[in-house]
């Protein structure tokens, strides 16, 4: 099962994804870093209050956190909308498939390779752009509010990676990738949409749509949900993030949602490994 | 047997494929499938093993039914169309593959695993390029890789599609005489190829697919002649067309069914094929020819024999006979 874990390793480094990826989220942060330094110039951050310190500083995470998840979901989509049947396409997959390795563990061993450079990408994102934040702008974090953010943050781009893995063994390699990146595209914009209703409420077809979105790829949903915990939950979140823009949180997606999430995974890891499995390569 | 199938039969929404095919493979012999293109081979050999699902029928492969890890562990597989992960070293994509065929990581790392690998390399003519990325590599090249991937964990049962496409002559030698290497050490190996000269040499039986049907399947001698011998031809001068009678009264009839009239032109120039038993008939029928006053221009075993037995039974499908 964890063969593929090296062989994903290799091919990202060989085919030298991990070098550009690597240069251009460098120049992302460093721009990033120029911005929230003039930012907290221009804003003045030592002469306001605590309150709005932290609220200012929460505005840069929420601005930094949505390009990161962009990076992250680009990263997905591209690394692995070829999968299954551009694997298949190529002749990959042949020799591979005929091998003693039943198809579902080959499946989720492939699914795994790419899961841990994801999360080790993603990760390193997310941790220098919270601590870019933490130490230009001075925003007030505590640990366990920084891991909880982390770890839905992690799971945001899995749950993505499962949807395109599960595209793969149906679709061609670019009409998965377009599939899978329209699907993505939905949600973020219900997202932004949901924020903007903070301000005026929102028509209840429109909320009924933003559901049924969020249900089909909860990628957005859990973002919310990554930045309602980095922000301290409960005892912050409603103030710091229910003020800036598109980006705001309207509705705190639950633990049962969450848990909805888990499911979906689920769903899809096993609808992939079934369909897999009975595929004629 | 290695391999038994039974009516066995996959279509593309009732088009294409192969349909109800029946066959015996024994064990440690050579074993062709032949056929033009679009005759389904590639796809019987895909359901041999495990890439498709049959729609009917039942097959065994080693024992097993079709698809079952146990089989597939000691079964070698080389794919027609194929291609490596270009990224890697052929020492990896072995690697990777000992993994795939049921090994530990820590197991292939061992020295006996690489001495293995080191082995498998050499014998397909690699060790030299055993550090060089697959990406730089020839067609031939991934051909000979692929070859040490399906022979890597030592298979009983070798599926080799298309083996030597891509090789040059010094390449398709060096296969066949491992091929023949393999049949010692009494490793099964079922051929699909398109080159007759090799199923010739190798196979001990064969089977020929047509527009999905099994046409005909059995020993080879017995699919060339029904009664086994060597095909030998005659180029003669001096023919007439009184000439054949004159042959039949020579040997009191008891030759001349041997003898096939295959061309002849007003010239005088003939071409006679016979099936014989062995050299000392053909050179009979040699002193024969002289002893009739023939010009003997000619002789020796027919080259392709398979080859005109497989545009017959093409032919003859394409005229709507049956065999």
């Amino acid at each position: 099962m964890t063969m593929y874990i090296s062989a994903t390793f290799k091919e990202l480094t060989r085919k030298r994804v991990f070098l550009v990826t690597f240069i251009l989220t460098v120049v992302f942060m460093v721009l990033f870093a120029l911005g929230v330094r003039e930012l907290t110039g221009v804003i003045g951050m030592n002469t306001v209050s605590a309150a709005e310190r932290m609220l200012n500083g929460m505005v840069l995470m929420v601005l930094g956190l949505f390009f990161a998840q962009l990076l992250s979901a680009f990263f997905v989509l591209f690394s692995t909308m070829g999968t299954i049947t551009g694997e298949q396409e190529s002749g990959l997959l042949l020799a591979v498939a005929a091998r003693s390795l039943p198809r579902w563990r080959l499946y989720l061993a492939k699914w795994l390779g790419h899961a841990v450079w994801i999360t080790v990408y993603n990760a390193v994102l997310f941790l220098s752009l919270v601590w870019i934040v933490y130490s230009l702008a001075g925003l007030p974090l505590l640990p366990g509010d920084i891991l909880r953010g982390l770890g839905l943050f992690l799971w945001m781009p899995l749950l993505l990676l499962s949807l395109t893995m599960l595209g793969s063994v149906y679709l061609p390699m670019l009409g998965n990738g377009i599939c899978s990146a329209l699907l993505y595209g939905f949600a973020l914009f219900c997202g932004l949409v949901e924020g903007i209703s903070v301000y005026g409420g929102v028509n209840p077809a429109v909320e009924k749509f933003m559901l049924v979105t969020g249900l089909l790829l909860p990628t957005d949903s859990v973002y919310r949900r990554s930045l309602y915990e980095l922000a301290g939950g409960a005892d912050w979140a409603g103030l710091a993030i229910s003020d800036v823009g598109p980006f705001s949180i309207a509705n705190v997606p639950s633990n049962a949602f969450l848990l909805y999430t888990a499911g979906y995974a689920a769903l899809l890891l096993l609808l992939g490994c079934r369909a897999f499995s009975r595929k004629d390569l | 047997m290695m391999i038994e199938t039974a009516e066995l039969t996959k279509t593309y929404n009732g088009r294409g494929g192969c349909r109800g095919i029946t066959l015996q493979v024994q064990e440690g012999s050579i074993f062709g499938l032949l056929g033009p293109n679009g005759a389904g081979k590639s796809t019987f050999v895909k359901m041999l093993a495990g890439l498709h699902r049959p729609d009917s029928g039942r097959a065994t492969v080693l024992g097993q039914p079709l698809g079952r890890p146990e089989a597939r562990r000691k079964l070698g597989y080389l794919p027609e169309l194929f291609r490596f992960q270009d990224w890697l070293t052929p020492a990896e994509v072995l690697r990777f593959h000992g993994q795939l065929g049921g090994l530990r990581p820590q197991e292939t790392r061992s020295p006996a695993f690489r001495a293995r690998v080191r082995d498998t390399l050499d014998l397909v003519g690699l060790s030299e390029a055993a550090d060089r990325r697959v990406g730089g590599f020839s067609k031939g090249m991934q051909q000979r890789l692929g070859l040490a991937a399906a022979l890597l964990l030592e298979p009983e049962l070798v599926i080799l599609d298309e083996p030597a496409s891509a090789l040059d002559p010094v390449g398709r030698y060096e296969i066949r005489s491992l091929l023949k290497q393999l049949r010692k050490r009494g490793v099964t190996v079922f051929l699909n190829t398109h080159l007759l000269e090799d199923v010739e040499e190798l196979c001990d039986a064969a089977a020929f697919l047509y527009g999905g049907e099994l046409l005909a399947a059995g020993p080879l001698h017995e699919l060339l002649g029904g009664t086994g011998g060597v095909s030998w031809r005659f180029r003669l001068g001096g023919w007439l067309p009184e000439s054949w009678e004159e042959l039949a009264s020579a040997t009191g009839g008891t030759q001349a069914p041997l003898l096939h009239l295959a061309e002849a032109d007003d010239q005088g120039n003939a071409l006679l094929t016979a099936r014989v038993t062995d050299r000392e008939q053909a050179g009979y029928l040699c002193s024969l020819f002289i002893r009739s006053g023939l010009t003997l221009y000619e002789s020796g075993p027919e080259p392709n024999s398979l080859e005109a037995w497989f545009l017959r039974m093409a032919e003859s499908r394409k005229g709507g006979v049956r065999q």
